[in-house]
């Protein structure tokens, strides 16, 4: 009798619609509040999330405190990202030509769908039944596994933490450690399980191991395999991949056909800005001064590696967020997950609350602009604006200031409906906008504002309850009644007493 | 407020009062850093939207008028001593705006270490958000209600009288909070402390 | 027009229209790189701060004089245990110690390197910020699969071979090479839990011999 793994959520939520898990697709999942409040619930999940995050964050502090000019390759990074944007149709062409002349071939795909049609086709061309893949999210982004999958090849991950997820059918939520909501339990379950060990323990290293074998033969046997890439180098059309477990370096050299899906953001400019870009990365994304195998690869190399190689670039709206000057920023991002690592409220609530795959700072301005302001506006706002994403980012995207200018488009949006007259938010902030513009309204509503808030505050002058917007300040927080005086009258009694 | 939630046009006509009040004034002292972060960091994106030129101008030369209180002390009048008397144990929460968009640095440390009769008690986790965020904290008062839960467990371990900062907004949040749970800790803002002397000590409400 | 050609032609025209949004800086400016390109070390604290960065990563080091290379190879593979190895065909013949069963890749099937127990290579270059050695593939160095699938890996690196940024790395590569491999340490996972696992995919073992004093490297 096969022990299913263990669900995440508490057995009284299971009953729940939230019973199927998260939702990462941005047209479906709820508005973060919504989708925060389980996870916010679950101890375990923000235990876990907590003690990943403190982990990556504590070894990134310290190598960064070693590295004296940590802020002058934050600058050039931010800036070389900055010239790839810039001139990117022309970079993207150079790295054609020139991946094209080692043998490469270049696809283009305007949006997910011909995305997932360009590989399916060639899957088809070779007959391909199965396929293994190194972890990208931007594979997860057009949702290609269920694709391939109802059209009949088998997927197999290979990233531990891919595998984990695959296995448990559960959902990534975080873009550098997909599965640390997880734990070593909840690993043994999904193992023992789906690979049929019964007695497998719940030792790491024992977890690891059983990956290690589960994958072998299926990375000697499978001739096909699908990457990503973490940049693409215009000027000899070279790919890089950074990895740490080693199923990268089988995906991308045993093969015979390997199929690389990259957005076309993935630009650097020349070989050399690697030395930038490669000494930032691995520092932000795991704390370790270089991760453990950095593979780069140019079109087909006769004798070593596929033989048939096919690029597919990928625009998907990042044409779209390119076209606007304050946003373009949003598209130097290389995927490092310090952002999330460091925000406090991804540390309560973990990557599934925002409803995609790319959760955390980056995710709350990535994934709204890829659809084009249409879904996930909650997103926005799902921040303190503590700054603390900006301070850590590698290519210096200033996250708060993009995420206030998507506020603004949200309400823009907003404006139109008539909606908005139910909203009491909308209301009070107009409302105390015309109070704020004369002085006379302003003390006007101080005075009546005594007088309503009166009717809320207690003898100790402190308010426990409120209504409609106001009961989500009241339901963890007093808030102190308006004081008897207020600064002006009591600045103009002070002079009048002093003379 | 209107600004970082998404209430641009708004914004606008509060910038633009802004101008027109303190355009004439020898120094606008503010003791909130978000309202100056705000100030220094948003109003130009909001001058250039509206467009008015002369209005841009008077801002870009009042700008530089504009601080937040430690600032004032610290860097316009060299005071970092302004003979304050307040003898109890106090920690300090070094507030978002003031931390990263102020880079307040040490000075409100070096302000509270002259304080007569006061134990400063170092906050662990102190660049750590309180979770307050403006309407962060009602729209997504869960989150919010989370982040105040992870801050308060490291201000209450401090076993200080009061919590101190230079905003009143993570004052609100963190006092609200201790207010609700007959916590023994109560909220001041750095500028009552400053204020307090022996003959007449801070009045804190509450 | 093929859809992909009706899509890149689509995209491209999209990245033309968008592209008189400027972000920040103007790129007339000139590209800042006031990061560190030159190390500061002599060789011998290079070649020290190489092997303390690979033995950080749990990778084995050992230093020899180029007249003992030979001896020490013989010693580490001994050591190891290993018994059938394979190496790239361009290797200098006397690193092919004797009794052991060697396989040279001319062209080996996949299946006849998967049951080798270790390999034998050469590099192009330490770097030692980072303890990172680097392959290009060239005749000494090999395919890529060799030093993939055998558990074991030994890497001869030359003192001379060591520098000590990445920057100067890359001002090395005079040419730049088609097929690059990064190596910092044994394959390694922290998925589970945060736990760092060593060898999940790729030798678990490195073994690095560091050769001192002047030599013919691979890299001039």
């Amino acid at each position: 009798m096969s022990h299913a793994p263990q669900p995440i959520l508490p057995p009284q939520q299971a009953k729940s619609w939230l019973a199927r898990g998260p939702v990462l697709d941005p047209a479906l999942a709820p508005p973060f509040p919504q989708a925060a409040l389980p996870m916010l619930r679950d101890p375990q999940l923000r235990k876990n999330v907590a003690h990943a995050t403190d982990v990556i964050q504590a070894k990134r502090a310290r190598l960064v405190a070693e590295k004296p000019d940590w802020q002058a390759l934050r600058a050039s990074a931010s800036r070389i990202r900055d010239e790839a944007l810039e001139h990117l149709a022309a970079y993207l062409e150079q790295f054609e030509e020139q991946c094209a002349e080692r043998g490469g071939v270049v696809h283009w795909a305007a949006d997910a769908a011909e995305a997932r049609a360009i590989i399916l086709g060639i899957l088809r061309e070779e007959n391909a039944s199965e396929v293994i893949k190194i972890k990208t999210m931007t594979s997860a982004e057009i949702q290609l596994n269920p694709y391939l999958q109802a059209a009949g090849v088998k997927v197999f991950e290979t990233d531990l933490a891919e595998i984990i997820l695959q296995l448990g059918e559960l959902e990534p939520s975080h873009i550098v450690v997909p599965a640390l909501h997880v734990n070593r339990s909840q690993v043994r379950e999904i193992f023992a399980s789906s690979m049929g060990l019964r007695d497998l323990s719940d030792d790491p290293q024992a977890l690891t191991a059983a990956a290690r074998h589960y994958l072998r033969r299926k990375f000697l046997d499978i001739p096909t395999a699908i990457s990503g890439a973490n940049f693409l180098i215009a000027e000899t059309g070279a790919v890089a991949v950074v990895e740490s477990e080693g199923n990268g370096r089988m995906c991308l050299t045993l093969p015979r056909t390997l199929i690389t899906l990259a957005g076309i953001e993935k630009v650097l400019p020349r070989y050399s800005d690697l030395e930038v870009m490669l000494q930032l990365l691995a520092r932000s994304a795991t704390g370790e001064r270089m991760n453990p195998y950095t593979s780069l690869w140019t079109g087909v190399t006769p004798g070593d590696g596929p033989q048939r190689f096919h690029i597919v670039l990928l625009d998907n709206g990042r044409s779209a967020i390119r076209a606007r000057a304050r946003e373009r920023q949003t598209l130097r991002c290389i995927r490092c997950g310090a952002c999330m690592n460091a925000c406090p409220v991804y540390r309560q609530t973990g990557g599934h609350a925002y409803g995609s795959v790319y959760p955390g700072p980056i995710g709350a301005i990535l994934t709204p602009q890829l659809t084009g302001m249409q879904h996930a506006q909650s997103l926005p706002f799902a921040s303190s604006l503590c700054g603390v994403c900006y301070e850590v980012c590698p290519v210096k995207i200033n996250i708060p200031e993009i995420l206030i200018d998507l506020r603004a488009q949200v309400t823009d949006q907003e404006r139109g409906k008539t909606a908005r007259f139910f909203d009491p938010m909308y209301l009070g902030l107009r409302a105390a906008n015309v109070l704020f513009s004369r002085a006379w309204l302003f003390h006007a509503a101080q005075w009546m504002g005594r007088l309503g808030m009166g009717v809320f505050t207690r003898k100790d002058g402190w308010i426990h309850s409120l209504p409609s917007i106001g009961a989500k300040w009241t339901q963890t927080r007093d808030l102190r009644g308006l004081p008897q005086q207020t600064f002006h009258s009591w600045w103009k009694q002070r002079k009048q007493e002093s003379r | 407020m209107h600004a970082n939630t998404g209430f641009r046009p708004e914004a606008w006509s509060q910038a633009r009062r802004f101008v027109k009040l303190y355009r004439d004034a020898e120094a606008v002292v503010i003791p909130s850093s978000s309202c100056v972060a705000m100030i220094r960091d948003q109003y130009p994106g909001l001058f250039e939207e509206l467009g008015n030129e002369q209005l841009r101008r008077e801002f870009r030369e009042l700008v530089p008028r504009v601080y937040e209180l430690s600032e004032f002390l610290i860097d316009q009048l060299q005071v970092e001593d302004v003979g304050s008397y307040f003898p109890h144990r106090v920690t300090y929460h070094a507030s978002c705006h003031g931390l990263r968009g102020l880079n307040l640095g040490d000075r409100p440390f070096k302000l509270l270490s002259n304080v007569r009769g006061m134990e400063l008690v170092p906050l662990p986790h102190l660049e750590r958000c309180c979770g307050f965020g403006g309407t962060f904290s009602v729209k997504n008062g869960d989150v919010s209600s989370a982040m105040l839960a992870v801050k308060l467990e490291d201000v209450m371990s401090t076993g200080a009288e009061f919590c101190t900062a230079l905003d009143n907004s993570c004052l609100m949040h963190l006092g609200g909070a201790m207010h609700r749970q007959f916590a023994g800790m109560k909220t001041i803002h750095m500028a009552q402390i400053l204020a307090s002397t022996g003959q007449s000590p801070a009045e804190v409400l509450g | 027009m093929s859809p992909t050609l009706a899509a890149r032609a689509a995209i491209l025209t999209k990245l033309d229209a968008g592209s008189s949004a400027s972000g920040g800086a103007t790129p007339s400016e000139p590209l800042p790189r006031d990061y560190i390109r030159h190390g500061s070390l002599d060789a011998d604290a290079r070649a020290a701060k190489m092997i303390e960065r690979l033995r950080e990563y749990d990778a084995e080091v050992a230093e020899c004089a180029p007249e003992n290379l030979a001896f020490e190879i013989a010693a580490q593979l001994s050591r190891s245990g290993r018994k059938t190895l394979v190496a790239p065909d361009g290797v200098p013949r006397e690193w092919l110690a004797a009794g052991f069963d060697w396989k040279i890749d001319g062209g080996l099937d996949t299946e006849e390197i998967e049951h080798c127990d270790g390999v034998l290579t050469a590099c192009f270059c330490g770097v030692a910020d980072s303890g990172t050695i680097v392959l290009h593939h060239s005749a000494a160095e090999g395919r890529r699969v060799i030093s993939l699938l055998p558990d074991w890996h030994l890497c001869i690196l030359r003192a001379s071979q060591i520098v000590e940024t990445l920057p100067e790395y890359f001002d090395c590569c005079t040419e730049i090479p088609a097929l690059v491999t990064w190596i910092s340490g044994p394959s390694a996972t922290a998925d589970i839990e945060m736990t760092r696992i060593k060898g999940v995919h790729g030798p678990r073992f490195l073994n690095v011999i560091v050769v001192k004093e002047q030599g013919i490297g691979t890299r001039e």
